[in-house]
């Protein structure tokens, strides 16, 4: 391993020019700093250098007390050595030149001339060194290597092993950065080919960056294969909205079609990196089940309707307004669409029956820790969790809920030695760089959440309330021990570890354990009391967001709460509505008062309760019971059915829009796909809805939306869309 | 010049295999007085005898255990013997190990004495099951009786020693690759000084290692023994070898064997000691597979030593000595040699892994009479691409006896391709 750059620099020449850089950087990337370039395949920046590939020999000799220069008799790889005093790189002369044509002429004598079929063709590291540095023809006349051009190595990877080149990124990256170490060389010399174990399914929720850092055609995109040719395709940047972290992506698509998403840098957030979930997961966008213009139930059958009939239809059976219509949203919807959904059902249906929660616990807002405790939910930024000393992963495997933040949490382990504790009712990806692993029983979360704290004010290390002492007392490490099935000890040292310096990261899928209130209750307790940072992160793409622009029953947006009677009014003054006093109903009330026909008219937005809802049978009878209903959506879903309007929304990359991730950063997609039929965004639908209802001056940019937004709630002043960085901007 | 025997004095006495005989004939005396000296002076001793290492490289052994950073608080130091002798044609390891196992074991012990070390691993060659039961019973002796583990001899040193069995690599015997394979890890080479700290600073676990091959070893209790100086009068009229080397001689050779012989001595000689050579002697490969042979030419000229051998264009190496009467087909040779480096790239880097193939491919076309003109020079420009390019030592050893064996017979290559036979009659059959 290459010695870790430090503040110290150090003074080299580079081709006779000298610069100063960091004791310790690579040559590889040293030379970038006088804009020249080593060509390279096996190194790559975020892994550790392991000089396979040689295609980064330099001449490199030391500077002499008399000023002549003592070349080193073998040249050098540049991506494995680290500057040092007085060191002397030469990339460019007829040697190095030689060197490079003859590792690209031992790089092709096996490689197969398929570059015309190719899925890299076009996009090749090793196409585009040969240009630039190969030689024009070769000399070898011999037999080919053969091996099996498509081998199924998962559902998403298949492998040309002809034309793999042995770099090693593939087996580097499954130990390195994904930790599942699923690869491996197999065979010797010649025959040394990258491979799952025993050929087994490559199975890794990260899978899908291997295919973007092989250097050739050989790792391939199962679903992506013979699809196009990368000159074809129209790349834009983007977000990805599968999950709450927001990763920067890029979008290719063809005639209008999305192919294929790569990841794109965002050192913030993703790095470079996607998950499966996220790179394989944009499929709705060209799904035969999308919904492509509005419906409206006439004689018991859906049929295709023009938008005016829908909004006619939709006004008409909201009119009564106040309790008798209520939202719920899924997390699909960017910020500018959900604070248009509040305001107009709070301005213009006169309704705070608006949800975007689908776990089993809802906070009611006199219970959120922000009220209650005075604490923030979300501290930590994805990048801050590389410094920390400490992390403890309470009820959540991060892998699948978390996967960019998982990825995070091991190379702070893996580079930093951050101290993880994993505490979770079943085995985590997590588990494997754990410095200690809390298995507790299902449902003993709250045990053992008190337990810990318990440990902590034991030690001395925190103080706490007397009150809170008292109740303590059921959960000493030793009760929380026999109720949770975590030795003692382990509670103890778990609570050992955290510090003023840690974080503890849980996620919403906390709130569906039992006593999930009390749990957190204790959770932050802790974290306040150690001074560390406690996080609650939002699973889905913009749940955030919803959050915190109203999508709430009792929660305005900026995080006013409805019961805050001056503060709500004055909200509702910025917004230009009055908002209506009567607090609404959480998402299970809400469903509740669809089935037994108190609510007449349901909205959903982008969201399908049978696969959000833990009850089916309510989710059920609430369809069935409530008169009106709209499903807005991207894709026909179960909910569909139940319709009496069908509003067919634009997907995220359709459209201009922002949205939230869990570390409350706002990040912007602008739109990178065409229109699909005559779907709308979001926010265009709440605003004609606005329009038609009262005649008022609309809205006809996203942009414009975030304006006031702004001014209604400060934190997103950061997010107005000329502030907005390439990092997006954390509220 | 007569053979003097110093390492293989009593390698032919069974006794002397176990630890009674051992102590008999003065085993363990070095032992002894190096535990009674300062962990430098025992470097000292070693730095006096001008000993360099025997595995190939010859590097000297007093700077490897003079490097151990001895104000590092690692908790571990290691002192590893590699035993993974793989080099065609050299089998002195195997003797040594197998007949003077005490030798090798009261070796590590002094060098884990000088460089603090607590713990040794000696990592045989999968293949030498002979030599690992050897050295099995000889360490559990000197356990028994204190010359191993806790306390040694009472002088409060500590020193535990395990046996590792490879499994069948060549490239394990390459230093870094060894403590790959040690780790756990494929056995591939890791990166070396200046990319990456010297093994003496972060070598097995990245904790400070000493690794020296077996005939290294062996000969540290008679440097201890009898003294550095007395050692450095051995060999003296080199330039810069010191003491005593065993050669493998096999081949056309009337007896062949392991031979001890001083530096110094001339390649003829150690012929003769081999019982003179069978027919008339065409080539000689001195120092291991990997070293580029010399012709009769060169080879009477020929004397044994680290800078002596350079002269005629060969080396040392790991003292594999391989004699060629003229019934031998170089091309053949050449070709076979070719195919032990093409199994044995472990494929870490793309100049040996490809280049030893293509080598392969070329030759084994030429050997089946389709060679084509351009055929030697394009070996040798392959040869080009891959010595000095690779990321260890094995492509420049895959690279040296092809490069060697075409400036040294040039004619019978271009014979080989032109006519699509070998210039050599000869019933010798080489199995591919």
């Amino acid at each position: 391993m290459a010695a870790a750059p430090t503040t110290d620099t150090v003074t080299i020449s580079i081709n006779d020019v000298e610069i100063e850089v960091p004791k310790g950087e690579l040559i590889v990337d040293a030379v970038k700093r006088l804009g020249l370039e080593i060509p390279i395949f096996c190194y790559h920046s975020r892994m550790k250098p392991v000089g396979m590939c040689r295609m980064c020999l330099v001449e490199v000799g030391f500077k002499q007390p008399d000023g002549s220069v003592r070349k080193m008799p073998k040249p050098q790889a540049g991506c494995t050595l680290p500057a040092s005093e007085g060191m002397a790189v030469y990339t460019d002369t007829e040697l190095v030149h030689k060197d490079r044509r003859g590792v690209l002429e031992f790089l092709l004598i096996n490689h197969p001339l398929d570059c015309p079929i190719c899925d890299r063709g076009g996009e090749c590291p090793l196409q585009n060194n040969t240009l630039f540095y190969g030689p024009s023809t070769s000399r070898f006349i011999e037999l080919k290597r053969h091996l099996p051009k498509a081998f199924p190595l998962s559902r998403y990877v298949t492998l040309d092993l002809e034309r793999c080149i042995q770099c090693g990124r593939c087996v580097r990256f499954t130990e390195e950065i994904s930790g599942d170490a699923q690869l491996a060389f197999r065979f010797r010399g010649a025959n040394m080919q990258p491979t799952s174990f025993q050929l087994t399914e490559f199975e890794s929720k990260f899978s899908g960056n291997v295919i973007e850092i092989c250097p050739v055609g050989a790792l391939t995109s199962t679903k992506y294969r013979f699809r196009a040719r990368p000159w074809d395709l129209e790349t834009k940047p983007a977000i990805c909205t599968v999950c709450s972290n927001g990763c920067s992506v890029w979008f290719d698509y063809r005639v209008g079609k999305f192919v294929r998403l790569n990841g794109r840098v965002n050192e913030a957030v993703n790095e470079e990196w996607t998950c499966d979930r996220g790179k394989f997961g944009h499929d709705f966008y060209n799904s035969p089940k999308r919904l492509l213009a509005p419906a409206l139930r006439k004689e018991d059958a859906l049929r295709t309707a023009n938008w005016a009939e829908a909004y006619a239809a939709i006004l008409e059976a909201f009119e009564p307004g106040g309790n008798a219509v209520a939202a719920l949203t899924g997390p699909m919807v960017s910020n500018e669409s959900y604070y248009l959904l509040q305001k107009l059902f709070r301005g213009v249906f006169r309704s705070n029956n608006l949800d975007h929660r689908w776990t089993r616990h809802l906070s009611a807002a006199s219970d959120r820790l922000e009220s209650k405790m005075g604490m923030p939910t979300v501290a930590t930024s994805i990048e801050a969790f590389e410094h920390k000393s400490a992390v403890l992963a309470i009820g959540t495997s991060l892998a699948d809920e978390e996967p960019i933040l998982f990825l995070r949490l091991r190379k702070a382990w893996f580079k930093n030695g951050t101290k993880v504790v994993v505490a979770c009712d079943r085995d985590t990806d997590a588990d494997s760089f754990a410095h200690l692993v809390l298995r507790y029983r299902p449902g003993t979360e709250m045990a053992l959440a008190g337990g810990l704290l318990a440990a902590a004010v034991e030690s001395g290390r925190a103080t706490v309330p007397d009150p809170v002492r008292e109740d303590l007392k059921r959960y000493s490490p030793s009760a929380a021990a026999s109720a949770t099935g975590v030795p003692e000890d382990r509670i103890r040292e778990a609570a050992d570890i955290l510090g003023p310096n840690a974080a503890i990261v849980t996620t919403h899928r906390l709130l569906d354990v039992a006593d999930a209130q009390g749990t957190l209750e204790y959770l932050a307790g802790l974290a306040m009391c150690l001074r560390a940072e406690f996080n609650l992160y939002a699973l889905g793409a913009n749940d955030q967001g919803a959050l915190e622009l109203g999508i709430h029953p009792e929660l305005l947006p900026s995080g006013v709460a409805l019961a805050d009677a001056e503060a709500a009014a004055e909200v509702g003054r910025t917004m230009g509505i009055e908002i209506p006093r009567e607090p609404g109903l959480g998402t299970h009330e809400l469903l509740r008062a669809c089935a037994d026909g108190r609510i007449k008219a349901l909205w959903l937005v982008g969201c399908d309760p049978f696969a959000l809802h833990a009850d089916r049978d309510l989710v059920q009878r609430a369809l069935e019971g409530v008169e009106f209903l709209v499903v807005q959506d991207i894709v026909e879903t179960e909910a569909t059915s139940y319709a009496s309007v069908i509003l067919p929304m634009l997907g995220p990359a359709e459209q201009d829009g922002t949205y939230t991730n869990m570390e409350r950063r706002v990040q912007r997609l602008r739109q990178v796909i065409p229109d699909a039929g005559d779907a709308k965004p979001a926010w265009r639908i709440f605003a004609e809805a606005m329009l038609r209802a009262q005649p008022q001056t609309p809205f006809f940019s996203a942009e414009e939306i975030m304006e006031e937004i702004a001014r209604v709630a400060p934190a997103f002043e950061v997010a107005r869309y000329d502030r907005l960085g390439h990092e997006g901007t954390r509220l | 010049m007569a053979e003097t025997k110093l390492l293989l004095e009593h390698a032919h006495d069974p006794s002397y295999r176990t630890l009674d005989g051992y102590l008999a004939k003065g085993g363990y005396a070095g032992l002894k007085r190096a535990l009674g000296m300062d962990r430098q002076a025992v470097i000292d001793q070693v730095k006096a005898s001008g000993l360099r290492g025997r595995g190939g490289a010859g590097f000297p052994t007093w700077i490897k255990w003079n490097g151990i950073e001895k104000d590092k608080h690692a908790p571990h130091h290691f002192m590893l013997c590699n035993a993974d002798e793989g080099e065609p044609g050299t089998f002195k390891d195997k003797q040594l190990m197998e007949e003077t196992p005490f030798l090798v074991i009261e070796g590590m012990t002094i060098g884990g004495y000088a460089t603090q070390a607590d713990t040794g691993y000696v990592y045989i060659r999968g293949e030498f099951v002979d030599a690992a039961r050897a050295m099995r019973k000889a360490i559990d002796e000197a356990y028994a009786a204190g010359y191993l583990g806790k306390n040694i001899l009472g002088s409060g040193y500590d020193f535990d020693l395990h046996i590792h069995m490879g499994a069948g690599s060549y490239e394990c015997g390459e230093e870094s690759a060894l403590m790959s394979s040690l780790m756990g890890e494929r056995g591939m080479p890791r990166l070396k000084f200046p990319h990456a700290p010297l093994p003496t600073v972060a070598g097995l676990w990245d904790l400070p290692t000493v690794i020296n091959n077996v005939e290294t070893y062996a000969v540290a209790p008679f440097i201890l023994e009898r003294g550095g100086e007395w050692y450095s009068t051995l060999g003296a009229s080199t330039k810069n070898s010191r003491g005593t080397k065993v050669f493998s001689v096999s081949g056309h050779v009337n007896k062949p064997g392991n031979y001890e012989i001083d530096f110094g001595t001339t390649l003829l000689d150690l012929f003769a000691l081999a019982g003179g050579v069978k027919g008339t002697l065409k080539a000689c490969v001195p120092g291991g597979s990997s070293v580029p042979m010399i012709d009769a030419d060169a080879c009477s000229k020929a004397v044994i030593g680290y800078e002596e051998m350079a002269e005629v264009g060969s080396m040392v190496g790991s003292g594999g000595c391989i004699v060629l009467n003229d019934q031998v087909c170089i091309v053949k040779f050449i070709w076979r040699t070719a195919l032990f480096y093409a199994n044995e790239s472990c494929g870490k880097c793309t100049p040996c892994r490809e280049g030893t193939r293509w080598l392969l491919q070329i030759l084994e076309r030429i050997v089946k009479g389709n060679g084509q003109p351009g055929d030697k020079e394009l070996l040798l420009e392959i040869c080009s691409q891959i010595d000095g390019r690779s990321f260890c030592g094995l492509g420049d050893a895959a690279a040296w006896p092809v490069v060697g064996a075409i400036k040294a017979f040039p004619q019978e290559f271009d014979y080989y391709i032109a006519n699509g036979r070998s210039m050599v009659e000869s019933d010798l059959v080489l199995v591919g």
